[in-house]
């Protein structure tokens, strides 16, 4: 992780416990995605700062542009399930490095903020498609 | 022999007496002979995981979570899923396990998304969960009843019996804070006295089905009956791995003196992952 992330999460941490700036809560974990919006389809093309492989839902950092002409920022990508069940569809921690470029589509959040849930990523350089479907879980022999 | 009289007396004193409605368990250790029943039993071994709406033939409900039946709720109750269903629908969901106390019974079997393994060892069936923390269920088939005064606990307490292949399940002592859930935004507590009956058996040869029937007399006008279905993997590919409830609540960092530290992460007020703050 870069330095200058790692100033960013200082700078989170402190926001965070000042009164009235209360951005994180006490607890999370699971959470309906309710707040993201299914309707809305939004395409980043950007590159990967971070990729964390963590329960029970992964996360990606991608700083990127979602129309030409926009100055490039730092998006927080929530995928909808966790390492196990990624793992179970292919992904592994190495599927994203920083620095690779990629095409993500998302649902933002409703609230307009810089976040949103994966749903789709193309790696630009291979044109490798990545997907999260529970429903392809796992690949092997299917239910009959 | 005044001292052996003693230790008697003593160990009198402190075993549990029996209760009404409860009976004795062996406290032997089994034996080849239990160990070699379970042969008997139906290969339930693998990796469970649970299947999509497309597969048990229902759409999904609600966003990201699926019901094969409706509960029927006592008014009040309905009132309170209709508001609750409205604010879903609006983004703003009111979390059921965001406090990441176990989700519990029935939650376990029919709102996860995750893998189960189950063990059968003699007198006992354990369903290890990836969801919530690698949580786990205790269902003893060693033909126990319940307690008469159970400990309310988040899975209740479990006994079971073999009818075939059917393993019969019979889920009490559950903490009337346990939600009886639509999705992960959309749930009541069960306010009491819930009790759980559950049909597992193999539907296929790689298809494993869970019948329940959730009784919940404060909040449901009648049982809920309710399907859920998991298929099965072999392999390491498919194993279950350890999952923590909050892991991914916080970011991996190095702090000042070059430790490896989790630091928290901004949220919002539904547990969306925020962007970090730019300073700009």
């Amino acid at each position: 992780m870069g330095r200058a992330f790692c100033r960013l999460l200082v700078l989170g941490a402190v926001l965070a416990g000042l009164p009235g700036l209360s951005l994180i809560s006490p607890a999370l974990a699971h959470h309906s995605f309710a707040m993201y919006d299914p309707a809305v389809t939004v395409r980043l093309d950007g590159t990967v700062k971070e990729f964390q492989w963590t329960n029970p839902h992964a996360l990606l950092w991608v700083v990127g542009t979602t129309k030409p002409g926009e100055n490039p920022t730092l998006w927080t990508i929530e995928l909808p399930t966790s390492p196990g069940n990624l793992s179970r569809m292919g992904w592994t921690k190495h599927s994203l490095s920083p620095g690779d470029r990629v095409v993500v589509e998302l649902n933002p959040l409703r609230d307009g903020q810089h976040g949103g849930s994966f749903r789709k990523m193309t790696m630009v350089q291979t044109g490798q498609v990545l997907l999260v479907n529970l429903r392809d879980q796992p690949k092997t022999e299917a239910a009959k | 022999m005044r001292l052996r009289a003693l230790l008697v007396v003593v160990g009198l004193a402190f075993a549990a007496p029996l209760r009404a409605g409860e009976t004795a368990v062996a406290a032997s250790a089994p034996s080849a002979r239990d160990w070699a029943e379970l042969a008997k039993l139906p290969d339930w071994s693998g990796v469970w995981t649970p299947l999509p709406p497309a597969v048990t033939g229902k759409p999904p409900a609600h966003a990201g979570q699926w019901v094969e039946s409706e509960p029927q709720w006592r008014p009040e109750a309905a009132r309170q899923i209709a508001a609750l269903e409205a604010e879903e629908a609006a983004g703003r969901p009111h979390n059921i396990y965001l406090n990441c106390l176990p989700e519990g019974m029935p939650s376990f079997m029919i709102m996860t998304l995750n893998a189960l393994e189950i063990l059968f060892t003699p007198g006992r069936v354990t369903i290890l969960g990836e969801f919530d923390g690698n949580r786990l269920r205790r269902i003893y088939t060693d033909g126990r009843a319940h307690p008469a005064d159970p400990d309310l606990t988040f899975n209740g307490h479990s006994i079971g019996h073999w009818e075939g292949g059917t393993l019969v399940v019979d889920t009490v002592g559950l903490l009337p804070e346990v939600f009886l859930p639509l999705g992960q935004g959309v749930g009541l507590p069960n306010n009491g006295d819930m009790h759980i009956v559950e049909h597992i058996r193999l539907a296929g040869p790689d298809l494993l089905q869970d019948d329940l029937l959730i009784t919940a007399p404060h909040m449901l006008a009648k049982p809920w009956a309710y399907t859920r279905k998991f298929k099965r993997h072999r392999g390491a590919a498919a194993d279950i791995v350890e999952a923590s409830c909050r892991q991914g609540d916080f970011v991996e960092q190095r702090d000042e003196a070059g430790n490896a530290v989790f630091a928290p992460l901004p949220h919002d007020a539904g547990g969306a992952p925020l962007p970090l703050p730019t300073g700009k």
